[in-house]
C-alpha cells in the first residue's frame, strides 16, 4: 500500500476534510456527526449499511447540498462559500444514473466538457480519451440509451473525470460492473490516486474497497464509528474458515491446541470458524494443522479485512 | 480501462474555466435540449397533429367563407385565434417539466455540478421551449400567407400577429420553465401551467365580469335614438326615407359599469395582447350607419375593438349627432404593453423564484425530494 502521505499532508490545498457535519432532512436526521478525512494520493472508503448518510455527505462534498453545521473542505475550499472554486476540483459519479438518452456517448462528454468551460478541441480530445480509457470508445457514436447498465456506469465514470479533477467522488462505482470491469475500475482508481488524486468511494461491496482503498470511514447512522487504514484492518482479529477432510480429525486438532472454534453450516459444506489475531496467528495455525497430519481442504479469512471491521460494528450496535 | 497513470498527458493540463460565459453556457444547454427534442417523435408527432387540424379548420372555414367579400381578413383572423389557442395549450406542455423532468431522470444533478449557473440553466430551457413552440408557429405560416393572398390585410398586420404570437408562447414558455423548476412533479408543474394560462385567457375575462357590479355607478345617462314617424307600414320594396325618422333624446338615472377601471384586467390576456397590438386597418364604416356596407370584422379584430370599449368606459350622453358614428376608440391608449408587463412579471417572478430553488448548495429541499 502506498499511503506515506498521510501524515504530512496539507489541508489548505488538497484532499478532503470534514469535520463534525450534520445535516437533516426536515425531521429526519440523515447526517449527525461525521468526521472524516480523506488524503490526497490514496483511495479512501466511504463504509456503511443503507440510509446511513453516504450518499447525503457525497451531495455534501459534490457542492450539492449545504450541510446544517460543522466544516467542510474539499480541496481546501468550503463548499458553501467558494462552490465554482470546488466545483472546478471535483468530479462527482451519482448513484442514481441519469443519462440523455438520445444523445451519443461522445455527446454527452462533449456536453458537460463545455460545462466547465473547455476548449472545443480540448473537450472532443478528453472525450474520446476518455471512452477509450472506460472501453466505450466503440459506443461513441451510439445514443446512451442503447448501452447496459454496465456501459453506463462506465459512462458515468467517464462523465466524472472530464475536468481532470483533483477530487474524485464515486458513489457505488462497481454496481452493474462485470468482474472484468471491476478489475479494470480498480486499476483506474489506483492510477488516479497514485498521480495524485484524492478519490472517495462509497460502496458496500466491501470485498472489492479491500482492494482499491487505502484506507475506509465507516458510517452508521449519520454518524462516523470508526476509520482506519487497510493495513490497521488487516491486523485486527479476524475469522478464519477451515475445512478438512474429515472434519473430525480437523476439530480434534483444534481441540488439542486449544483453539475455540465454531461450526458453520450456512454455505454448501460444513466449515470450522476460528478468530485469530493477525495473519501471523493465521500462518501459525495453518501449520500447526498440517504438521499434525490434517488433510486442510480449505483455509481462509471468513471475509474481506473490512467486512470485518463493518460486522463488528454491525454487532457492537446490537 | 488504459493502465496509463494519468489518462490525460501532462503536457495539456485541463484547467476548467473560472465561470462560463452566461450566453455560451445557456447555448450549451439550449442545444442539449434542442438536440433531445429533435431526436424524439413525440415533437415531430404533435407537428403533424398540428398542421391536420389547422388544415382541416382553415379548409372548412374558407369553404363557408368562400362566398364572402371579406374572406381574407376573417380566415386571417380566426387562423391567428386558432394558432395562438393551440399554442397556449401546447406550450405549457413543452415546457412545465423542463427541470423537473431532468430532476425525475437524473439528470439535473449532474448539470448542477458543473460551473452552469441556475439562471444560465433555466435561460437556456426557457429558450429552448420557446424554439419549440416557434415551430409550432412555422408549420402555421403557410395558411396565416394563405389568408393573407386572399386579401384584405396588410402584410404588415400579418407580420406584427406573427410577433406577438411568438411572444406570447415565449412568455407561457417561461411560465412553463418557471414553474417547473419550483414544483418537483412534472405532471403538477403541467396542471399548474395550464392553470396559469386558464387564469390569465379565461379568469381575466371572469374577474372583469364580476367585477362589473362593484364599478357600477348611479348615473343620469342621456340617450338618443331615431323613431319613425311615418304612419305607413314598410314592406321589403320600399327604402325608409331619411325625413321619416325623428330623433328623440330620453334622460334618465341608471347603473352604469365604469368599464374602464377595470379594463385592465383584460390586459393580461393573451387574446387581448396579441389583438390589441395589431393596427387594423381596413375600411369599415360605423357598424349602424344605415345605408353602409357592412363588414364583419374578424375575431381578433372584435376582441380589439370590444377591450377599447371597455377601455373607453360607457358614453353618458349621446347627442342626435352622434347616432350612428361609431364612437372613436382611436383616441384609448393600446393596452397590450400593460398585458405584456403583467404576463411578463408573472414569468419572471417565476423565474426568479425558480433560479432561487435550484441555487446549490441547497440548504433546504422539500419533503420527499431527492436531490440527485
Amino acid at each position: 500500500m502506498t499511503c506515506v502521505i498521510g501524515s504530512t499532508y496539507d489541508q489548505r490545498t488538497w484532499g478532503i476534510v470534514v469535520d463534525g457535519v450534520a445535516r437533516k432532512f426536515g425531521s429526519v436526521q440523515a447526517i449527525r456527526h461525521i468526521d472524516f478525512v480523506a488524503p490526497p494520493g490514496e483511495v479512501t472508503a466511504l463504509i456503511g449499511p443503507n440510509g446511513s448518510g453516504k450518499t447525503t455527505l457525497m451531495l455534501i462534498l459534490a457542492s450539492l447540498l449545504a450541510p446544517d453545521s460543522g466544516k467542510v473542505r474539499v480541496g481546501g475550499f468550503d463548499p458553501v462559500a467558494e462552490t465554482a472554486a470546488v466545483r472546478r476540483s471535483v468530479g462527482w459519479m451519482p448513484d442514481t444514473l441519469g443519462f440523455w438518452e438520445s444523445l451519443t456517448t461522445l455527446e454527452v462528454l462533449t456536453t458537460l466538457g463545455a460545462l466547465y468551460g473547455m476548449h472545443p478541441d480540448q473537450r472532443l480530445r478528453r472525450s474520446q480519451e476518455l471512452l477509450e480509457t472506460v472501453n466505450l470508445a466503440e459506443y461513441s457514436g451510439q445514443p446512451a440509451r442503447v448501452l447496459s447498465r454496465g456501459q453506463q456506469q462506465r459512462l458515468s465514470l467517464a462523465r466524472a473525470l472530464i475536468h481532470d479533477p483533483q477530487v474524485l467522488l464515486l458513489d457505488e462505482p462497481a454496481s452493474g460492473l462485470d468482474p472484468g470491469s471491476r478489475v479494470e475500475l480498480r486499476t483506474l482508481l489506483r492510477n488516479l490516486a497514485a498521480g495524485g488524486k484524492t478519490v472517495v468511494v462509497s460502496s458496500h461491496v466491501l470485498s472489492e474497497l479491500d482492494e482499491i482503498a487505502d484506507r475506509a470511514v465507516f458510517v452508521s447512522r449519520g454518524e462516523s464509528v470508526k476509520s482506519q487504514t487497510i493495513d490497521e484492518a488487516g491486523s485486527q482479529i479476524r475469522r478464519y474458515c477451515v475445512q478438512a477432510e474429515p472434519m473430525s480429525a480437523l476439530a480434534e486438532a483444534l481441540i488439542s491446541h486449544g483453539v475455540r472454534f465454531e461450526e458453520r453450516n450456512d454455505s454448501r459444506r460444513t466449515e470450522y470458524q476460528v478468530e485469530l489475531a493477525g495473519t501471523a496467528e493465521a500462518a501459525w495455525l495453518l501449520r500447526t494443522l498440517v504438521l499434525a497430519d490434517v488433510v486442510v481442504t480449505a483455509f481462509a479469512p471468513a471475509g474481506g479485512a473490512l467486512e470485518e471491521t463493518y460486522m463488528s460494528l454491525e454487532t457492537d450496535r446490537r | 480501462m488504459s493502465t496509463e497513470t494519468d489518462p490525460h498527458p501532462a503536457a495539456e493540463r485541463i484547467v476548467p474555466a473560472d465561470s462560463l460565459p452566461f450566453w455560451s453556457a445557456s447555448g450549451t444547454v439550449f442545444w442539449l435540449e434542442m438536440r433531445q427534442r429533435l431526436r424524439a417523435r413525440g415533437w415531430y408527432i404533435l407537428l403533424g397533429v398540428w398542421l391536420v387540424v389547422l388544415a382541416l379548420i382553415f379548409v372548412l372555414a374558407s369553404a363557408f367563407l368562400g362566398a364572402s367579400d371579406n374572406e381574407g381578413p376573417v380566415l386571417f383572423d380566426m387562423v391567428v385565434g386558432f394558432v395562438l389557442f393551440f399554442g397556449l395549450l401546447v406550450a405549457p406542455g413543452l415546457s412545465a417539466n423542463a427541470v423537473n423532468g431532468d430532476r425525475a431522470a437524473g439528470t439535473l444533478a449532474i448539470l448542477q455540478v458543473t460551473l452552469l449557473t441556475p439562471g444560465q440553466l433555466l435561460v437556456g430551457k426557457w429558450m429552448a421551449s420557446w424554439a419549440g413552440s416557434l415551430a409550432f408557429l412555422v408549420v402555421s405560416c403557410p395558411f396565416i400567407f394563405w389568408s393573407l393572398a386572399l386579401g384584405g390585410v396588410r402584410a404588415g398586420e400579418a407580420f406584427v400577429s406573427l410577433g406577438m404570437l411568438a411572444l406570447e408562447l415565449g412568455l407561457v414558455a417561461a411560465i412553463g420553465v418557471g414553474v417547473s423548476a419550483l414544483a418537483n412533479r412534472p405532471l403538477f408543474s403541467i396542471v399548474v401551467t395550464y392553470m396559469l394560462v386558464a387564469m390569465l385567457t379565461m379568469g381575466t375575462l371572469i374577474v372583469f365580469g364580476l367585477t362589473m357590479p362593484l364599478v357600477s355607478e348611479r348615473t343620469t345617462v342621456t340617450m338618443s335614438y331615431q323613431v319613425q314617424t311615418g304612419a305607413e307600414l314598410l314592406d321589403e320594396t320600399t327604402i325608409p326615407d331619411p325625413a321619416d325618422f325623428e330623433c328623440v333624446t330620453d334622460t334618465y338615472i341608471q347603473d352604469v359599469p365604469r368599464t374602464e377601471r377595470t379594463a385592465w384586467l383584460l390586459a393580461a390576456n393573451p387574446f387581448v395582447v396579441v389583438a390589441d397590438a395589431v393596427p387594423y386597418a381596413r375600411d369599415r364604416q360605423g357598424p349602424t350607419s344605415l345605408g353602409g356596407q357592412f363588414e364583419q370584422p374578424g375575431v381578433m379584430e372584435a376582441i380589439s375593438q370590444g377591450v377599447r370599449t371597455m377601455q373607453a368606459g360607457p358614453d353618458n350622453d349621446v347627442t342626435c349627432e352622434e347616432i350612428g358614428v361609431a364612437p372613436d376608440l382611436e383616441g384609448q391608449p393600446p393596452i397590450w404593453p400593460l398585458g405584456v408587463a403583467l404576463q411578463s412579471l408573472l414569468a419572471g417572478g417565476l423565474l426568479l423564484l425558480g433560479r432561487k430553488k435550484l441555487t446549490t448548495p441547497a440548504a433546504r429541499l422539500a419533503p420527499g425530494t431527492r436531490i440527485a
